[in-house]
């Protein structure tokens, strides 16, 4: 199944990049972290997995595994299904599934699964455009993991699987009128979501965003703790292991959702524009996978793994530079996470997948 | 024809997110480039005050010896329980649970609180200053076992004053600097000398803050110290107080048990051995931050503690102000040692008649014999002659007018009055009847006991108008360096006659049937003389019956010693003592302390006070009484100003 030819057309480049990405991520950690600790060793098994996951997903035609899709979204679904059940409770959310020494969050590995199933789903339509009802059936598919995981509650996450949808769609053909209508309902939509579906600690953070000082002592201290961690780097940084924000605790969950403000502080402008550049270089070659793939079915999958990444990557570094509103979304490929790590470096193995297979036939 | 078009929109749809993501990059680069490089050194240096804090070290203020070396005013350590309130969740909560620990009003915790709410919240908050071992230890276990991380204990140096409140008003206190104190070197919070030698002499005593640099956590917990400056202690001071001699006039004065003023110095050189001011208060209180009810029941009390009365009160000086009026006739030549006044009881002028205080009458009195009986009519006389302008002139030259210029803070100026002065104030020529109540030390004559110290040092000395100071000597930090003494303000030289005469004159009120001879010290020829000063009119008394207000009058003693070169002159007030001559056993304990410290002499101690027995009511006429006028002519008091209480007019009928 895995033949010797498929072997020259992988993408070196973009594995390079995703490794110095989970090199950078691994030393700021560590750095965050103040030294060897199980933080840093969990890290690394989840990157040593998460290779192996990627070698799976890279070695399977990806055409055979969308033909099983629909098998992988129920498998998913009904995994967190019994998560919200019977998962571990952890900071007040039922994410996880407890399996001894590790914990899986079956959250992250939704977002491929349904990048699978709306890849398949307009992939394989025999009509040229896209119907209302495809739109339909494809915000139904989304909607069952949307909500299952908004119910655990981990809105950041269950947030990261909409674009997957959009961004499929809207390559698939969704007409510009329809993307226009969903814009401006979206935008009326706010004020009602803002009365009736945002609980109060979700009010006081986007009030806390829009007016840190406000709340200098709770919610808005990790935004204005986070400018500070980023806008004190200058311009090379303070260099590996003296940043003073993250090292002295200042700034909360340093190694986790603020892993990017610590780069910012330890390594400076200088580090960003490294970093930056990396996951520049990875999103557009990413994109080239899904231009160069042989069927539509390898274009939308790449797009669905690629648009969930690319929005957690924006949001992450937005928020880490205290300029959005502060969520518990991470960083992928550089936040501490092993769950995160291995469905990021899996979702990579299918993007690999799809170029690497888009000779053939 | 439909692949080829799926495909284009493909390409198209990829192309516009190619570039979405690209502006999205482009837009974060801006905002890092931003943040980092535009806004970067506002960002470092909030980031370094996250972490870092500048801890002051708080300089001891520089130790205060007496003339002999010993320890007066010195240094100690002390606690103070401070909050921190950077880190603190619940504030109210931390209140509550320090007031509890620390067996405090958490009200009074809260208020403290209040008043420095806008101040930085890294700067700590002081709740208790000098706090117990036991507040110390408690606290201390809380902090540990983290109920209060955000109370610190601190060790700072605080003032340690003698605790008997031992010439309090001359080392005056310390407190934090007022807004007004800031600047120049003295920062907030900073403890700066308000009063006293410890105001004065701040800039010396302050020494200078030290600080820390330490780096901090995000729990405000210390991490490490980055550099130290440490604190230099504030100028070693030597005073010329004498602690054996104002240790004598303070005894002296609880045991005589009356309050009052007392100066003595050296009137050679103008060094100041004793200074006493009472009632005082305890300094000790304020060198760790009095306590709101302390400072109200000392602004309160009716004794004025706080009044330093021997520059700021200012008082008829009675009888001791004949010196001048002596001093004045026989430097002008109006008089000399032959003149004589006879004294029948009193005597007319202008239309009045002015008694002595000898009903009887003295007889012939000369200069001398009229010191030593303090003869009214004598002084009547001769002041008459001078005229007040003449008065007022020697009254400056022994040092009675204006300011003595004593190191000390907030001194009044001495009134001796003159037709300018009148003319000036008043806008009135002045009336001769006025001289006659002035040549006895009433009228409008107003000076302060310290004055009074001048002029006696001026007439021991021959005429030097010294200048009293306290400062002997300053450790410039590299070894003991006198003071420079502050230059003689003015100097005559008295006439040998004038000399002899008067030095006989004081010589006999203490050695001979003068008023004071409870101040005599055999061998020591004491020279001296008495007064009493009216607190309020006879017409005054009698408005004030009934009132809860002490009318009874002041009394002084000034003198010198020995009569022949004199080593020692000031001044004993009494307040309300009644009689000038009660300061005289002031004086002699601290005469007889004086010369056994000098011989080598084990100190005198004062017996100690016998019972107190019912005091039958004076019934010696005191010399120094206020004479009693008869006969006023209605006029004359009409013409007289009606300024002030101690008015000639209101010596009127009893």
């Amino acid at each position: 199944m895995f033949e010797r030819r498929l072997y020259h057309h992988i993408d070196w480049g973009l594995i390079t990049a995703v490794a110095a990405l989970c090199g950078l991520g691994l030393a700021n950690i560590y750095s965050a972290t103040g030294g060897w600790t199980g933080i840093v060793q969990t890290q690394i098994s989840g990157i040593v997995l998460g290779t192996i996951a990627l070698i799976v997903c890279l070695s399977l035609d990806y055409r055979s595994l969308a033909d099983k899709s629909h098998f992988i979204y129920i498998a998913i679904v009904a995994l967190l299904i019994y998560v919200l059940f019977f998962g571990a409770v952890r900071g007040g959310s039922r994410r996880w599934i407890d399996l001894g020494p590790v914990n899986l969050q079956p959250s992250e590995f939704a977002k491929a699964a349904l990048a699978l199933v709306l890849a398949k789903f307009f992939g394989e339509s025999r009509r040229w455009s896209v119907t209302r009802v495809d739109l339909l059936i494809a915000g139904a598919l989304t909607a069952v993991p949307v909500l299952i995981i908004a119910r655990q509650p981990d809105l950041g996450t269950a947030v990261t699987l909409i674009p997957v949808a959009l961004a499929i769609a809207y390559v698939a053909g969704m007409p510009m009128r329809l993307l226009g209508t969903l814009a401006v309902v979206g935008v009326l939509a706010a004020p009602v979501a803002w009365k009736f579906a945002l609980q109060d600690y979700q009010k006081e953070r986007v009030e806390t965003f829009l007016n840190p000082e406000q709340d200098a002592r709770g919610a808005g201290y990790q935004q204005i703790q986070a400018r500070i961690t980023v806008g004190s780097g200058g311009l090379w940084g303070k260099g590996f292991n003296e940043g003073t924000q993250g090292q002295l605790r200042f700034l909360p969950v340093a190694h986790n959702d603020f892993i990017f403000s610590v780069l910012a502080e330890e390594h400076g402008f200088a580090g960003v524009l490294v970093a930056l550049g990396l996951y520049l270089f990875v999103i557009l070659r990413a994109l080239e996978a899904a231009r160069l793939a042989k069927d539509r079915l390898g274009a939308y999958l790449v797009l669905g793994v690629l648009a969930t990444f690319t929005f957690q990557v924006i949001y992450n570094i937005t928020m880490s530079a205290g300029l959005a509103p502060v969520k518990g979304l991470t960083l992928p490929l550089m936040s501490y996470g092993g769950s995160s790590m291995i469905a990021t470096l899996a979702g990579f193995g299918l993007i690999l997948n799809v170029r690497m297979r888009r000779f053939t036939n | 024809m439909a692949a080829g078009e799926d495909r284009r929109r493909i390409t198209t749809r990829l192309t516009v997110l190619q570039v979405s993501v690209v502006v999205a990059f482009a837009a974060l680069t801006i905002g890092f480039w931003y943040l980092q490089i535009v806004q970067g050194d506002r960002f470092a240096e909030m980031a370094e005050n996250n972490h870092q804090r500048t801890l002051a070290l708080r300089a001891p203020r520089g130790v205060l010896f007496d003339r002999n070396g010993k320890v007066m005013v010195e240094s100690r350590n002390s606690y103070t329980i401070s909050i921190v309130r950077e880190h603190t969740k619940d504030l109210d909560r931390t209140m509550r649970l320090l007031a509890a620990v620390a067996g405090l009003n958490v009200e009074d915790v809260r208020q403290v609180v209040a008043r420095h709410r806008s101040e930085p919240t890294y700067r700590p908050i002081v709740i208790v200053e000098d706090a117990s071992l036991a507040q110390v230890a408690a606290i201390t276990a809380r902090r540990l076992d983290f109920e209060l991380p955000d109370v610190v204990v601190e060790e700072v140096p605080t003032r340690q004053y003698p605790t008997d409140g031992l010439a309090a008003h001359l080392f005056g206190y310390v407190g934090e600097a007022s807004d007004t104190q800031i600047g120049n070197g003295i920062a907030k919070g900073a403890i700066v000398g308000q009063s006293g030698i410890e105001r004065v002499y701040n800039n010396l005593l302050q020494g200078q803050d030290g600080a820390r640099r330490v780096v901090v956590n995000s729990m405000g917990r210390e991490i490490r110290t980055l550099d130290e400056s440490p604190p230099v202690e504030g100028r070693r001071v030597q005073l010329t107080i004498d602690y054996d001699l104002q240790k004598a006039a303070e005894d002296g004065f609880r045991h005589a048990g009356f309050n009052g003023a007392a100066l003595i110095m050296d009137p050679r050189n103008g060094e100041v051995l004793t200074y006493v001011s009472l009632p005082a208060y305890d300094p000790n209180d304020f060198a760790a931050g009095i306590d709101r009810a302390t400072w109200a029941s000392l602004n309160s009390d009716a004794l004025r503690p706080l009044q330093n009365r021997a520059i700021q009160g200012r008082y008829s000086p009675g009888s001791t102000f004949k010196i001048v009026v002596a001093t004045a006739g026989l430097e002008e030549g109006i008089i000399d040692d032959d003149f004589r006044v006879n004294c029948g009881g009193g005597a007319n002028f202008y239309g009045r008649f002015y008694r002595c205080h000898l009903a009887g009458g003295h007889g012939l009195m000369d200069v001398r014999h009229a010191m030593e009986k303090s003869c009214n009519v004598f002084f009547y006389t001769v002041g008459n002659m001078l005229g007040v302008d003449k008065i007022h002139k020697w009254a400056e030259k022994l040092g009675l007018t204006g300011k003595t210029g004593i190191d000390l803070p907030n001194e009044q100026e001495s009134l001796v009055p003159s037709t300018e002065w009148k003319m000036r104030r008043f806008g009135e020529k002045w009336y001769a009847g006025e001289t006659i109540s002035v040549a006895i030390g009433q009228g409008q004559v107003s000076v302060t006991p310290a004055s009074l110290a001048l002029m006696m040092a001026t007439v021991a000395n021959g005429g030097t108008k010294v200048t009293p100071h306290l400062v002997r000597a300053v450790d410039e930090g590299s070894g003991w360096k006198m003071a420079t003494p502050p230059a003689v303000a003015n100097a005559v030289v008295f006439k040998p006659s004038t000399l002899a005469a008067l030095h006989d004159g004081l010589w006999m009120v203490v050695n001979a049937a003068g008023t004071a001879g409870r101040a005599r010290v055999p061998g020591r020829d004491v020279a001296g003389k008495t007064g009493t000063a009216q607190v309020i009119s006879n017409e005054g008394r009698a408005r004030a019956r009934g009132t809860t207000r002490d009318l009874r009058d002041h009394g002084f003693f000034v003198f010198f010693a020995p009569k022949d070169n004199p080593e020692l002159a000031g001044v004993i007030f009494g307040e309300h003592n009644e009689h000038g001559y009660l300061g005289g056993p002031i004086a002699r304990h601290i005469i007889e302390t004086y010369y056994a410290k000098k011989d080598g002499r084990p100190l005198p101690v004062l017996a100690p006070k016998p019972a107190p027995a019912p005091a039958p009511r004076e019934t010696v006429p005191d010399p120094d009484s206020p004479p009693v006028l008869e006969d006023a002519a209605p006029v004359a008091a009409a013409s007289l100003p009606a300024a002030g209480s101690r008015q000639p007019a209101e010596l009127g009928t009893r």
